[in-house]
């Protein structure tokens, strides 16, 4: 890609090369695992997900039938040991990770149709191979190829992706810059959010934010955030198509 | 067999990068495309829709399967919820998933796993989102079709079906929720034995079982004897040993007891290994088939049956249908 | 688990719709808080809060401990969260239930996340000895609204408490009883608010402070963590329909106000507090000549 000479500034590149506003690479499969009903396995930079989904079906332990009109759904994160830079064993019982998924499981059951499937459950297990960054984004991007993959009817993608900003709450300076998709690194320094929107139209499904930020700033972070998402659901719908046509192609 | 180690496969090159202008590539006027050229019926169009795609604005169509009117849209707009292709059916637009869950329709040769037993009625896997229900009164008893349902066969419903058994059944109704009720009052249908079962999945993805004139059929293999094949459209499928059944002479009161015999037994007959051999190449081929992405019916398995034959006499005989052997086997059989 | 019963289908109607015509239930503006109420107890750090019909308890404690050993010039800040059967039958003991996580991940996030206490004050030998703080947060009744109200109390408790003084000399601690000195307040370097807004309709409505009933009719929520400077401490809007972009910052502006608001009630509350035990500070309580209660 050629330098835009006109805004290039040493200065305002990024600790891995990047731009303000760029993404880091990309990369999604889908149908990854036979066994599953969808799956797929999704990378942003060095962030890196493998996903799979359950059902929808009938749970089959033993108990009352479930005699909810919609399905339920479920979500298991499990953090591999080795996917941090200090080995470290989170529990399943780890707060932030019940956190979420929580924020997963209701971010999808607003926008699939579960009332389409009574009485059963839809299983999103998310394993998280390697973390830098973009954690809960990168989650929900995964989650949201494997429920394609396995043909679970939804209004609309969910793309998620992370803004930051480059001045720390302590700082005042007003010249701060948004940037787009921080990595591991820039997450420790910086304060960012994580937003996830559905279509085109600025329809913001998940938004948490753990630091601490002046309000003025909030603002620019909000729209470089949704111009990201706009990007991730173009990158996704370019995985999605890409696979549908080796499929058909195929037959 | 050797085990081969691939080289890592180099990094994708960067996707293009999209910006504000071509957000919309995806838009709507490619997909405006042929709805009126699209044939009406079973024929889809190549084009894959993504969930949350217009697929058309224009108010002469009806919404189908795998469509929504989104609430703030133009009344008219018709979006799509899966990602997979257009069928036309008159007027009425559905999306049909590249791949999904099996979802039950009444006429549906299923196989299936008895998951649980209840007082008057079974549940069974039959890979659909719910578990589809067999009813004491929609099997073959023993001892003639017109018996009556006792109490004692409420009893002794475990020496019909018991849990993890496996069946095949026709789908006969379905419930408000979608789930499938199943019977088995013919004497194709019932308990499987002497053979081995094997998943692929559901319908769609361009692989899987899908609905054909003939789903059992009866193969006769190079040295095996003959062997059963059962597709499942449910993506369950059974190979068996092809057992004759003794009908001489047979009156109508006859047939039914001679069926009844061995219908709620266990036990496998004797097989011999060739014959297990055979099941086994069967089993090799219809895997290859499911990887290649080809469909699974009679007339391919037929084919890679042969093929891998074929490939037996010219490259000598190896036991294990996949890797190189398998893509060689799914060429022969999309060749010819 | 037994849950809430979710009201019927009647009820949840005239609720959406009566909001519709922009009517609260309880005849409150969308954006109004119901009477807020807090008191304080005899001990330094135990304040009470009333939303409405919502209670929440907070007592603050500090004991001397060791520190952590990757984190040798800080003290220790904890806080734990319980969802009793006091506060509704919905809540089970001994159980975390999804509610419970959540709140207390949320303090976890306003309150540590972010800095409101300054954890260094708490250390009084590097690595050797420090302050544990705890603060047990405990809902007594549940009518809607316990994010708020469990953060109004937490900070109000905070800022309350008094921690006993302590004087080194070398390796020797000592530890003065809270008659023998005068004991200290607590650094806060800022005092965060929990703001909710409930949405219904997809943004169309958006409200403050729902009761209970008005949170099992509605969409969702977000919630903003926010303080007297404007500064945003925690956003978390987990999943619900989407809503605007804008809407979001909306929230945070309304948010903003509703901070100040509430600061100001906790600034006053403590002034009265203040003076009320202000009695000529420890020597006019330790002379003699005590007023004797009259019999």
């Amino acid at each position: 890609m050629p330098l835009d000479s006109s805004t290039y500034a040493l200065a305002h590149l990024r600790v891995d090369g990047r731009r303000w506003k760029e993404l880091r690479r990309i990369h999604g499969q889908m149908s990854t695992q036979a066994a599953a009903d969808g799956s797929s396995y999704f990378e942003m930079g060095n962030t890196k997900i493998i996903c799979t989904v359950l059902g929808p079906r009938q749970p089959t332990k033993s108990g009352g039938r479930d005699q909810s009109r919609e399905a339920i759904i479920e979500v298991e994160i499990g953090v591999a040991g080795f996917s941090g830079m200090d080995r470290k064993k989170r529990s399943r019982n780890d707060k932030r990770t019940q956190e979420m998924q929580y924020t997963i499981s209701s971010a999808f059951a607003s926008t699939v149709f579960t009332s389409q499937y009574p009485h059963s459950t839809i299983t999103i297990v998310l394993h998280v191979l390697s973390q830098d960054g973009a954690l809960l984004a990168a989650c929900i991007n995964a989650a949201t190829l494997a429920l394609i993959d396995a043909g679970v009817p939804m209004q609309d993608y969910i793309a998620a992706c992370t803004t930051g900003s480059t001045a720390s709450y302590a700082s005042n300076d007003e010249d701060a810059d948004p940037l787009l998709d921080l990595n591991g690194m820039e997450e420790l320094e910086l304060p960012f959010l994580t937003m996830g929107t559905s279509g085109g139209e600025d329809k913001v499904n998940v938004l948490v934010m753990e630091t601490r930020i002046q309000m003025p700033r909030l603002e620019a972070m909000v729209s470089v955030g949704l111009d990201g998402c706009k990007q991730v659901r173009n990158i996704l719908d370019g995985i999605v198509r890409e696979h549908g046509k080796k499929l058909l192609s195929s037959r | 067999m050797a085990i081969t180690i691939l080289a890592p496969a180099p990094a994708e090159a960067p996707r293009r990068t999209y910006h504000e202008t071509d957000l919309d590539t995806y838009g709507e006027d490619e997909d405006e495309m042929e709805i009126d050229d699209l044939p009406s019926g079973h024929r889809r169009s190549t084009q894959v829709i993504t969930p949350g795609q217009i697929v058309t604005d224009d108010p002469q169509w009806m919404r189908g399967h795998g469509t929504f009117a989104a609430s703030d849209d133009a009344s008219s707009a018709i979006r799509s919820t899966l990602a997979g292709t257009l069928q036309k059916t008159n007027k009425l637009l559905s999306v049909v998933p590249l791949r999904a869950r099996y979802t039950p329709e009444i006429g549906d040769l299923v196989i299936g796993r008895i998951v649980e037993v209840q007082s008057r009625r079974w549940k069974v896997d039959v890979a659909a989102p719910l578990l589809a229900n067999l009813l004491l009164s929609s099997i073959n008893l023993p001892g003639g079709a017109l018996r009556r349902r006792t109490s004692v066969d409420e009893l002794n419903i475990r020496s019909f079906f018991g849990e993890g058994e496996l069946l095949v059944a026709e789908v006969q109704s379905l419930f408000q929720d979608g789930s499938a009720s199943l019977h088995t009052r013919s004497l194709k249908y019932g308990k499987l034995r002497n053979g081995h079962f094997m998943a692929v999945s559901g319908m769609g993805g361009g692989a899987g079982v899908v609905r054909s004139k003939r789903q059992i059929f009866t193969l006769q293999t190079a040295r095996g004897g003959e062997v059963d094949v059962i597709l499942g459209v449910n993506g369950y499928i059974w190979i068996a040993k092809h057992v004759e059944e003794k009908r001489e002479e047979v009156g109508l009161n006859r047939l039914e007891e001679t069926a009844s015999q061995s219908m709620y037994s266990s036990q496998n007959d004797e097989i011999s290994s060739e014959t297990r051999r055979e099941i086994a190449r069967l089993a090799g081929c219809i895997r290859v088939l499911a990887e290649g992405s080809v469909k699974v019916e009679e007339d391919n398995l037929r084919r890679a049956y042969e093929a891998s034959l074929e490939l037996d006499e010219i490259e000598g005989e190896v036991r294990y249908l996949g890797g190189e052997r398998g893509r060689n086997i799914v060429d022969m059989v999309l060749g010819g | 688990m037994p849950r809430e019963a979710d009201p019927s289908n009647n009820e949840r109607e005239f609720v959406l719709s009566a909001l519709r015509e922009n009517v609260r239930l309880d005849g409150r503006a969308f954006d109004q808080f119901r009477d807020v109420d807090l008191a304080f107890g005899e001990e330094y750090g135990a304040a009470d809060v009333r939303i409405g019909k919502t209670r929440v308890m907070v007592k603050i404690s500090a004991e001397v401990v060791t520190p952590y050993a990757d984190r040798k010039f800080d003290g220790i800040f904890t806080i734990s969260t319980e969802l009793s059967p006091i506060a509704s039958p919905a809540f089970e003991v001994g159980r975390q239930d999804q509610t419970e996580i959540l709140l207390s991940r949320l303090l976890e996030k306003t309150i540590r996340r972010s800095g409101a206490l300054d954890t260094e004050s708490l250390c009084i030998i590097a690595g050797q000895k420090c302050f544990h703080i705890r603060a047990d947060v405990h809902v007594l009744d549940y009518d809607g609204n316990i994010a708020d109200a469990s953060c109004l109390a937490l900070v109000a408790a905070l800022m309350h408490f008094r921690r006993p003084d302590v004087e080194v000399h070398g390796e020797d601690v000592t530890v003065f009883g809270l008659r023998e000195r005068e004991p200290i307040k607590l650094q806060m370097q800022h005092q965060p608010f929990c703001i909710t807004t409930s949405y219904f309709d997809g943004g169309e409505v958006m409200l403050h402070d729902a009761s209970l009933l008005e949170e099992q009719c509605r969409e969702g929520e977000v919630i903003i963590s926010i303080n007297r400077f404007g500064e945003v401490c925690q956003i978390s809007k987990y999943g619900g329909p989407p809503i605007d972009g804008l809407s979001i910052l909306t929230c945070t502006n309304m948010a903003l106000e509703k901070a100040k608001m509430l600061d100001k009630v906790v600034k006053a509350k403590l002034e009265e507090d203040e003076k009320k035990r202000d009695k000529g500070g420890l020597m006019a309580e330790l002379r003699a000549d005590n007023e004797r209660e009259q019999g």
